[in-house]
Formats: C-alpha cells, structure tokens, sequence
C-alpha cells in the first residue's frame, strides 16, 4: 500500500520531468537554432554586370543581405565597415534594389563589400530564407552556418558569429 | 467622351491593375482550396504570430506567389511545405507532422489527463 502511494506519487512527477525536458531541448535546440545548409545555386550578376563566380565565396565569408532603402542597413553600415577592415570577408547581396541606386548608395557611404550580387527580385535571398534586410549569414566553404537577422552589432557578433568563425578557422587550418 | 468619363475609365483601369496582383486565379477548385489551406498553415517569418494568409508583409507576399507557383506545377502539399521548410525552417510549419518528437506536443495532453484520471480512480479505491 506505501508502495502503492509512492508511485502514485512519483509517477506525475516522472512524466512532468520527462515532458518538460523534451519539450524544453526540442525549444532550445531545433526551433531557434539556425539549421546549417549548402548554399542554394544561383546564377546571377554582380553589381558592375558580372556574372558572380561561386568559387569566390570558398572559404569563411559573411554574407550581408542589404538595400539602398533599408534603413539598418545605414544603421549597421560602419560596423560592417570596421569588420571589412579587420580582414573578414564580407559579400553583400543586394536585395530588391536597383542596380543604379545600390551604387551609388556605395559611392555615398563607403563599399565594405569585395563584391554584392545583385538579386532585384529576391530569388537566391527567398532560397536562403531572408525574411527581410539587413540579415547576415555566415558561409564556410558553401555551407551556410549561422545567420543574424537585423542589425549586425557588435554584441551579437561576438556571441553568434566570431566563436563559430574561430572555430572554423581552426577547422581549415 | 467628357474628361469626367476619361478620368472615371481611367480610374477603373487603375483599380484593375492593383487587384490583379492580389488575386490567385485557379484552373480547378481543388487548387483553390489546396492553396488556401497551404497559406493558412504557413508561419509568417516576419510576423510575430500569423501565418502567411493574414500578413502583407513582403516575405510573405513572396511566400504565396511561389506556393501559387508550386502548386500550378503540380506539387503536392508535402513536397511545397518541405520546400518552404528546407529555406525557412521547421518553424515555418503550423501543422507539423504527428511523428517523431512532434508527437509529443500532440498526444502528450491526452496522455497526461488519462493517467491523471487513472490516479485518481486508484487513489480512491484505496
């Protein structure tokens, strides 16, 4: 009977735990995480008219979603600067705009980009999931890893991006 | 033709052009419905909660061209959600499928009320 009662009691309570924890993990984990996936195939121009050559995006590379109307994109746009002139690597992707607009938005503000494919339509940002611009992605060797979506600070950066690019950096090495 | 009537037909015109860019025109009810279905159970990236259907956002305005798209291709429901998951991600779902860790969300509260029941059964034969 005492037995009885201790599982009654007990029972509830491994259920509870057990549910919550799944619950809790599948929360953390799978839903928030960004899932890593190849970067889709595109065949579109750069900025100058260019057909863009995939292979220069080998290596570790920041992808930043931008628009000469979006207005953090302004906002994150020294920051983004400071990165390039660090040494990272950053492409941008040029996102529903005009190609006469995006240049001159460059000539007015600076170019931290070593080149921006021009995507007026969205099509390789629909494939990468852009739900709007800014939003940076972080690309490994085509292998899109983690992505920031908003403004690119300097918190966010050293907490989602730089302990994955060091560690890929180790990786390649 | 008075420049009241050029101006009244020329307002028409530009009325027809607006909701030509809204409106999804079917060959078969059955797209129809598919599609309607489709957007309701689609998450709205950009929103905080609502799926595609009730949000004009740009994202989602992209999300219902391509679903419209997909399905005059003829793919099926699974293959479009699978589309819209593998660049969105799972959260994209509404209606995720009733297997694996999903099932859990599904079956886990009729579970938790039968074994409540069940305790409370025992209990009161003691």
């Amino acid at each position: 009977m005492n037995i009885a009662r201790f599982f009654l009691i007990l029972l509830p309570l491994v259920v509870i735990v057990f549910y919550g924890k799944v619950l809790f993990s599948v929360a953390d984990d799978d839903l928030n995480q960004f899932e890593s996936k190849p970067l889709p195939e595109f065949f579109l121009l750069n900025l100058e008219g260019n057909p863009v050559d995939v292979s220069n995006l080998a290596g570790i590379k920041l992808l930043n979603v931008w628009a000469s109307w979006c207005i953090t994109c302004l906002v994150e746009h020294p920051y983004l600067s400071e990165l390039s002139s660090k040494g990272f690597d950053v492409i941008g992707l040029n996102y529903k705009d005009s190609s006469d607009k995006a240049q001159n938005w460059l000539n007015k503000y600076g170019n931290p980009y070593q080149f921006s494919i021009y995507d007026p339509r969205g099509d390789l940002a629909f494939d990468l999931g852009v739900t709007g611009a800014p939003e940076t992605f972080l690309v490994v060797n085509s292998q899109v890893i983690e992505h920031i979506q908003g403004e690119l600070t300097k918190k966010k950066w050293e907490t989602i991006f730089l302990p994955r690019i060091l560690a890929a950096q180790g990786d390649l090495k | 033709m008075s420049i009241q009537n050029f101006f009244l037909s020329l307002l028409l015109f530009v009325s027809f052009g607006l909701l030509g860019e809204f409106i999804y025109e079917f060959s078969d009810t059955t797209k129809e419905k598919r599609f309607y279905n489709l957007i309701s159970e689609v998450r709205c990236p950009k929103c905080t909660s609502g799926s595609i259907a009730s949000s004009d956002a740009p994202v989602s305005r992209d999300l219902k061209d391509r679903i419209y798209q997909l399905i005059r291709e003829g793919k099926s429901d699974q293959e479009i959600k699978s589309y819209v998951s593998d660049r969105f991600g799972a959260f994209s779902d509404y209606s995720p499928p009733k297997e694996g860790v999903h099932a859990l969300l599904w079956f886990a509260p009729s579970v938790f009320l039968w074994l409540l029941l069940l305790i409370f059964f025992m209990r009161r034969r003691f």
